[in-house]
């Protein structure tokens, strides 16, 4: 029921109260904190947006919550001509939500509208500009050709940008109508959107996958943390999609929802700035202040235990990860021994420069202060808002000794994160690392040799470990508050939960 | 009923501000050592904690009578600043009239037309967070209140007989109006300026909650508001004591202000 | 014709007020940041040739005023333009400014429908322990944090005894402790200054003649007294109007309530110049046209008082 519709009633006299949110049995409704206020796939990047847009969405490919690649709209593919060309077998007798037919025209449309003028006004297009253009075979038979080979390709086609668009329909109703009511494949589809406050679905019963277990999926954007665990306590919601690592303990004890978590692509870590006229420029200084910290006590206190610890800026499900590569140890002792050689007198003052938007970062960034006082740091920290520190702060190098970088690459590679940290003249990397580093990951990203690149990537992550130009400090885990009367709640590590398969009790 | 009001409001002014002047003293720590094994322990269950540990297992106590500085600096700092600023402005365009008049009437009508946190997200999001700046952002927003109630008083109170006749007299503008005018435009401004007072400390701990308050290692009772509120159902204690601290200052700095008023308010002593 | 006169006169400082804030928050809003890069920050493989493209379908390369002149310039058409993140604008205003209205109006009714008859027993009853009583705890609603007390009562009210959604508009009911967390605060000055303006007039000479009169007291206290006395309230609430437009943004976070608060922040946030612009003016207008209606309240309330 939209505000403006429900001003109307209340004000025409309709004095009843309408009381708590009314659940149509088999209904599920999820909390998350953003609303992505738009739906067009090709023009966000949100989270947000994959969470709900993966029950509206098929892709050619998807990828199951295992990361491994499933069939999608695509019933099989082939790499063909040394990954210059990509082949796929289309499923036949599917569907748009408004009744248009999926077929190689729909695959063609998509992609032309991505890597055109509508993707390039959006975040997505970059992520697929190796394709060179889109070939017919037949009815149901795609070839994908590229300019360059592209070894993540494949799991690109399961992410946003690359999800498959009803061309009628965006035709005829316009771009408008598209962002705000979608079409798509997937196992719901829109009844209304509301921006600012929820998304309803319903079941789509012609889904391809089969019909789905709800009748009904809704979306609320609660922004605030403690109004989230409200509604899941006062049963306003069913799913909590991204609970506050501190309402963790408050879940637990509560009887009626429980946590369930799985390892997640995101990471938290503190850059160091290597160059210029500061203590850290010392490659000694930077392995102290990692070795200050004691990284699994943040874990235990902030995170309430659902993290880990890292030694390169990737989790344990992401390629390229390299298990025989050990953090380095927490060792105030030997810290204090290497800032004395280094020359660092104690009480030396430092500065981290952190994203004032997360309070769960705000609460680790003051412990760190806490470990580096121990061996005779004094830090300071500057919370600073998201857009002046996107903008102003990291990529023109302003940043003080210390600087928070937190990423989740989606497709769960190290390259997506490791070219963005190391490589020169990108984003992140505003002070620069080593030619042998630009060459090393050049090198990986034109090979379409899987064995190949995992082994450039672990070398990337040893060499960026060797140089500390970093403290990773954890992998966080991908955490969901789901109450009691959900069942077959499969929780996916990157947030994009399909609720094909899920049940509600009572 | 008069000394009630004076009594309890300089004795709740005089504790509070006594432990957070003495708080160097006191707590010579700071409140600032940290130990995550102790993390949020409750009140009254460790000698060494006696009301408990925060998020990061520092002292309670003593963060919240350290915070007290920060709070009460905002709060008075800010709202003296106002006072001073919007009282010297209200009283020479109310009695001169004139060009600084209509400057002042139309900046009133901006300032009043862009809510005071929108303005201060904006800027602080450009600027950056600092107690500094924000203290100067609450001046600059809260300036046109005080001038505008001043240059009302002012425009009554130039007509005045006594008023009239210091001027027939010969006497000195500046002494007119500090001397016989100000005196008589005192009793709602003690009003305004300890509701805003109150407001301020207030406004600092909405602005963390908001994203940009000021480095959280420095304690405030806003501050600590606002961080505490992700454990209110965990650990309420974190956020509990430093909002009763603002509670009886608010209460002690008001008590206060309106003992003050109806003493410089001479019908408000008949009445 | 007076009155036509000194309405288009209003009027037309409302309109130089709304633009000298427009102008002010347009400029500064666009001094740090960039909503092509926030567009972007996400996104691994963005190159300079991305961020041109987008910044170019944005209309961020054109000069300042070629930009603030196509807003205000859309405004007089009653284009509010399109939003770099969420489609076109105008809609997004029809939602979130009813709703933002409607909390504020529901709140302050509230609030007078508590702070009118307890400031004036309070002054009627100046010194008594409930005088005492109602100023101490109008003080303790002057003493929380206004996200605070939301919390608190959706601790209470939600969690607790389950009586009220936390957050949400389904209905009459989800207003009533959004509205109650805004209401108490002002409750609290309100009943400052309805007690202290009615002990003022109440030692007026008016009065005593009323008194003397012969008129009952009830009679002399609600109907010469109280009318007296809203003139200071009616001031007061209108120079407070922004203000509680500024404590609103706030409690519309807490109870996820879609209005021009969360709007604003949003916008804020990702450099949204559409968005904050249009809200800003938007806001500028609604405050001026408040303080337009204290005026002519003023003239209700007091026909001494001449519109000038």
């Amino acid at each position: 029921m939209t505000l403006t519709r429900t001003i109307l009633l209340a004000a025409l006299g309709a004095g009843l109260l309408l009381g708590g949110p009314a659940q149509a049995d088999g209904t599920l409704t999820v909390a998350q904190r953003q609303d992505p206020a738009n739906w067009d796939p090709v023009d966000t990047f949100l989270v947000a947006w994959s969470s709900a847009g993966a029950n509206i969405f098929d892709g050619l490919i998807r990828r199951d919550e295992n990361l491994e690649l499933q069939p999608g709209l695509a019933e099989s593919w082939e790499v063909l001509e040394d990954g210059m060309r990509l082949r796929f077998a289309l499923r036949q007798g599917v569907t748009f939500h408004n009744g248009e037919p999926f077929d190689a025209e729909a695959v063609k449309y998509t992609f032309e509208r991505l890597l055109g003028d509508i993707g390039a006004a959006g975040p997505q297009r970059s992520n697929y500009t190796s394709i060179d253009s889109i070939e017919i075979v037949d009815d149901s038979t795609v070839d994908f050709v590229m300019n360059t080979p592209d070894p993540v390709m494949l799991t690109k086609l399961a992410g946003y940008g690359a999800m498959i668009v009803p061309p009628k329909y965006i035709e005829e109703q316009g771009q408008e109508a598209f962002d705000m009511h979608p079409v798509g494949t997937g196992p719901f589809k829109v009844v209304s959107y509301d921006q600012g406050e929820s998304l309803v679905l319903e079941a789509n019963a012609d889904y391809f996958g089969g019909a789905p277990e709800l009748d009904g999926l809704v979306y609320r954007f609660i922004r605030e943390d403690s109004t989230r665990l409200a509604e899941l306590q006062s049963g306003g919601v069913d799913v909590v999609h991204d609970i506050a690592f501190s309402a963790i303990p408050t879940v637990e004890a509560s009887g009626n929802a429980s946590i369930v978590s799985v390892p997640g692509p995101t990471v938290q870590s503190l850059q160091f700035k290597p160059t210029g006229d500061v203590a850290t420029a010392d490659v000694r200084v930077r392995q102290a202040l990692i070795m200050a910290v004691d990284r699994q006590a943040l874990i235990d206190a902030f995170l309430a235990g659902r993290g880990s610890p890292i030694a390169s800026l990737q989790g344990k499900l992401s390629f390229g990860y390299d298990a025989a590569l050990e953090p380095y140890p927490y060792d105030p002792e030997a810290a204090m021994a290497l800032l004395a050689e280094a020359g660092v007198a104690p009480g030396t003052p430092m500065t981290i420069d952190y994203r004032a938007d997360n309070s769960t970062f705000a609460e680790v960034a003051q412990a760190l202060t806490g470990f580096f006082a121990n061996v005779g740091v004094v830090a300071e920290l500057r919370p600073i808002e998201d857009a002046v520190f996107l903008n102003e702060i990291v990529p023109q190098g302003r940043t003080n000794e210390m600087f928070q970088f937190a990423w989740g690459g989606w497709t769960f590679d190290f390259d997506n994160t490791a070219y963005l940290v190391y490589h020169s003249g990108e984003k992140w990397n505003p002070y620069g690392t080593s030619d042998e580093m630009d060459a090393l990951l050049e090198t990986q990203r034109r090979s379409a040799d899987p064995a190949e690149r995992e082994r450039i990537l672990k070398e990337v992550a040893r060499m960026a470990h060797d140089e500390a130009y970093h403290m990773p400090l954890y992998n966080e885990d991908t955490v969901y508050a789901v109450s009691n009367r959900v069942e077959n709640f499969v929780a996916a590590p990157d947030r994009r939960v399909r609720y094909d398969e899920t049940r509600v009790t009572e | 009923m008069k000394s009630f009001e004076f009594i309890a409001g300089i004795l709740l002014i005089a504790v509070i501000g006594g432990a957070v002047l003495l708080s160097p003293w006191l707590f010579p720590g700071g409140g600032t050592s940290m130990d995550l094994a102790a993390r949020l322990t409750p009140p009254f269950t460790d000698p060494a904690h006696i009301i408990g540990t925060d998020t990061q297992g520092r002292d309670l106590l003593a963060r919240v009578v350290v915070g007290g500085r920060v709070s009460f600096v905002v709060g008075i700092v800010s709202a003296l600043g106002a006072v001073a600023i919007g009282t010297v402005v209200g009283l020479y365009a109310g009695y001169y009239r004139g060009l600084l008049d209509v400057f002042l009437m139309r900046f009133a009508d901006v300032q009043l037309a862009l809510p005071f946190i929108l303005l201060a997200i904006t800027v602080i999001a450009i600027i950056g967070p600092g107690l500094d700046r924000i203290i100067i952002l609450m001046i600059v927003a809260q300036w046109v209140q005080y001038a505008r109630l001043i240059r009302g008083s002012v425009l009554s109170l130039r007509e005045a007989e006594y008023v009239q006749a210091a001027r027939a007299y010969g006497l000195p503008a500046t002494r007119i109006i500090f001397g016989h005018i100000l005196p008589n435009a005192l009793g709602p401004l003690i009003i305004l300026t300890t509701l805003n007072v109150a407001n301020n400390i207030l406004l600092e701990s909405s602005l963390t909650f908001l994203g940009l308050g000021i480095s959280p290692l420095v304690p405030s009772w806003g501050g600590m508001l606002a961080e505490g509120r992700n454990y209110i159902q965990t650990a309420p204690w974190i956020s509990i004591f430093p909002g009763i601290a603002i509670l009886l200052t608010v209460l002690g700095l008001n008590l206060l202000g309106d003992w003050l008023r109806d003493r410089l308010d001479p019908l408000g002593q008949t009445k | 014709m007076p009155i036509l006169f000194y309405l288009s006169k209003r009027a037309l400082q409302a309109l130089l007020v709304m633009i000298v804030v427009t102008l002010f928050v347009s400029f500064a809003i666009r001094l740090t940041g960039d909503p092509a890069v926030m567009k972007l920050s996400q996104a691994a493989n963005a190159t300079a040739e991305d961020l041109a493209r987008i910044r170019e379908a944005m209309g961020l390369n054109r000069p300042f005023h070629v930009q603030y002149l196509d807003f205000i310039g859309g405004l007089f058409t009653g284009d509010l333009g399109t939003s770099f993140f969420r489609g076109p604008v105008a809609p997004l205003i029809a939602t979130a400014l009813p709703a933002t209205l409607l909390l504020a109006t529901t709140s302050l009714l509230v609030s007078l429908a508590i702070s009118i008859p307890l400031g004036v027993y309070a002054a009627t009853h100046r010194g008594s322990l409930a005088d005492q009583a109602i100023r101490v705890l109008s003080l303790v609603g002057l003493s929380f944090p206004n996200f605070w007390l939301g919390i608190m009562m959706v601790l209470l009210f939600s969690v607790t005894l389950r009586w009220l959604a936390p957050s949400g508009f389904t209905g009459p009911l989800s207003l009533v402790m959004p509205a109650a967390t805004i209401g108490i605060i002002l409750t609290a000055t309100n009943l400052r200054i309805v007690r202290t303006t009615m002990l003022d007039v109440l030692s007026a000479q008016y009065i005593m003649v009323a008194r003397a009169k012969g008129l009952s007291e009830r009679k002399v206290v609600y109907k010469h007294a109280l009318r007296n006395s809203s003139i200071a309230l009616v001031t007061y609430l209108g120079l407070q109007f922004g203000g509680l437009m500024g404590g609103i943004v706030v409690v519309e976070l807490v109870f996820g309530w879609p209005g021009m608060g969360t709007l604003a922040i949003d916008a804020i946030a990702q450099r949204d110049y559409p968005i904050l612009q249009a809200v800003i003016s938007i806001l500028a207008i609604t405050i001026v046209g408040v303080n337009l209606l204290v005026d002519l309240t003023y003239a209700v309330l007091d026909p001494r008082i001449r519109l000038e």
